[in-house]
């Protein structure tokens, strides 16, 4: 099968299986808008610092994708659809197609967040465009770096928050980037001068997930 | 290979294990008592740098040898790699806390001095905090899972792509934060202000002892887990 026919159809499936139930969008949804109000009602009245806006933004991003990204092969497991998957295509159509689910997933979960922060926070932003090339980039990352855990997950027997756990750590470096970065879009911060070396940052991040994941995915979906 | 099917040589274990209690009890009467020049602000806190220092090199060892073992699980599929990737990582984790503490200890009564600040979230100090968190994260892993080849390939999968993120922590971020370890914004680490020419000797006999120490123990450790699987009557160690 051509490989770019095979990513499609796995992306595909998976959107129109989402379209049907609506499972992932919804929950992850929910989450991000429910933690931001709490976010906000802790707050209260009062306007916080760019740095702290923007740690609370992606701290909160980073914990709902945690959350649903999970699903991607767990609900493969459970369907017991993986067989026929591995069956039909090779693994790295299978990870190149999930890959750019939970990419569009998390991206558009991420507008979302970050149309009701600007609202719920207070927040002026000052380099729109800057923000939207840190919103896409750290989502990319995001994805990448949760696919193959996700995989890795659905392999193991108490899967609940494990995800959270193996995540977290990874996306250390991630987070540091992406909330510089942010901040530099908000007041008083300098724009792209200051936020170049963070977005390089950020795409060499996500270009070593995705290159090593593609290298170590078959491992973990073949038996 | 000799040493993957009789796992380890007993008799060059106990050879290095004496080599290093000697080495090691020397190194460390060395250096508590020889005298070291007093430079402002360091003063004796500067012996620390004869522990702290070599903690960090053993657990970025330690990291090495994990993930090497973890690679040729992938490749070969042999369980007795995943033990010593596994062992590997254990010895490394607790190096890594205890160069954390000194770390912590020491920078408490120099760089904070006269603040009641513990934790200033020093790039290399939030990067040893989260290669413990990788490492804890590892270990959680392999409790979640029970068929042992399985196992040993997925705890292999994770440390591997753990591995591939250690980079950004370790190059990309300190440059891009503001710190005051040695090797920051371009200063190179042990120049004369850190690293007085007298302490060399002692400074690289100690990152030596710590080095063959990290071995002992690692050795013993791989042993020890397969004489374990050994009783419990598993074929396949």
């Amino acid at each position: 099968m051509n490989w770019l026919y095979g990513t499609w159809a796995v992306f595909e499936k998976d959107l129109r299986l989402e379209l049907r139930s609506r499972y992932a969008v919804s929950m992850l949804l929910l989450f991000v808008l429910s933690s931001l109000l709490l976010v906000a009602f802790g707050l209260g009245p009062v306007t916080v610092s760019p740095r702290v806006q923007s740690a609370l933004l992606w701290v909160v991003i980073l914990f709902s994708a945690a959350v649903g990204l999970g699903r991607a092969f767990i609900s493969e497991e459970e369907r017991g659809t993986v067989l026929l998957l591995r069956l039909n295509t090779r693994g790295s159509m299978v990870y190149a197609g999930k890959l750019l689910f939970n990419f569009l997933l998390v991206l558009g979960v991420n507008l979302v967040a970050l149309g009701a922060f600007i609202l719920l926070l207070r927040v002026a932003v000052q380099a729109p465009g800057l923000l939207l090339a840190t919103l896409v980039l750290g989502a990319l990352g995001l994805a990448g770096a949760t696919t193959l855990l996700a995989a890795l997950i659905a392999r193991a027997a108490n899967r609940g928050p494990l995800l959270p756990v193996l995540l977290f750590p990874l996306l250390v470096p991630l987070l540091l980037s992406v909330v510089s970065a942010t901040r530099a879009a908000l007041p008083g911060g300098n724009g792209w001068r200051e936020a170049g070396d963070e977005l390089t940052t950020l795409f060499g991040f996500a270009g070593v997930v995705i290159t090593v994941s593609v290298l170590l995915f078959d491992h973990v979906w073949n038996e | 290979m000799k040493e993957t099917q009789a796992g380890v040589d007993v008799k060059r274990y106990r050879l290095v294990r004496n080599v290093v209690a000697v080495w090691l009890t020397g190194m460390i009467v060395a250096a508590f008592v020889r005298d070291i020049p007093r430079l402002s602000i360091l003063e004796h806190t500067a012996r620390n740098l004869y522990f702290h220092v070599p903690m960090w090199f053993t657990m970025m060892a330690a990291a090495f040898v994990s993930a090497y073992h973890s690679l040729q699980v992938l490749r070969t599929g042999d369980l007795l790699r995943d033990i010593r990737a596994l062992q590997a990582a254990r010895v490394g984790f607790a190096f890594g806390l205890l160069g954390l503490a000194t770390g912590i200890v020491w920078a408490r009564f120099t760089w904070y001095v006269g603040t009641s600040i513990w934790w200033n979230f020093d790039p290399r100090q939030t990067m040893a905090a989260v290669q413990l968190l990788i490492y804890g994260a590892y270990f959680v892993l392999r409790t979640a899972i029970d068929e042992p080849h399985r196992r040993a390939r997925m705890a292999a999968v994770y440390n591997l792509f753990a591995a591939s993120t250690v980079p950004f922590l370790l190059y990309i971020v300190p440059r891009q934060m503001p710190s005051l370890h040695p090797g920051a914004e371009g200063n190179p680490a042990f120049s004369e202000t850190d690293l007085a020419p007298a302490m060399r000797p002692i400074f690289y006999a100690a990152v030596l002892g710590f080095l063959g120490l990290f071995w002992v123990l690692y050795t013993q450790r791989v042993r020890l887990a397969r004489l374990k699987h050994r009783l419990q009557g598993d074929p396949e160690y």
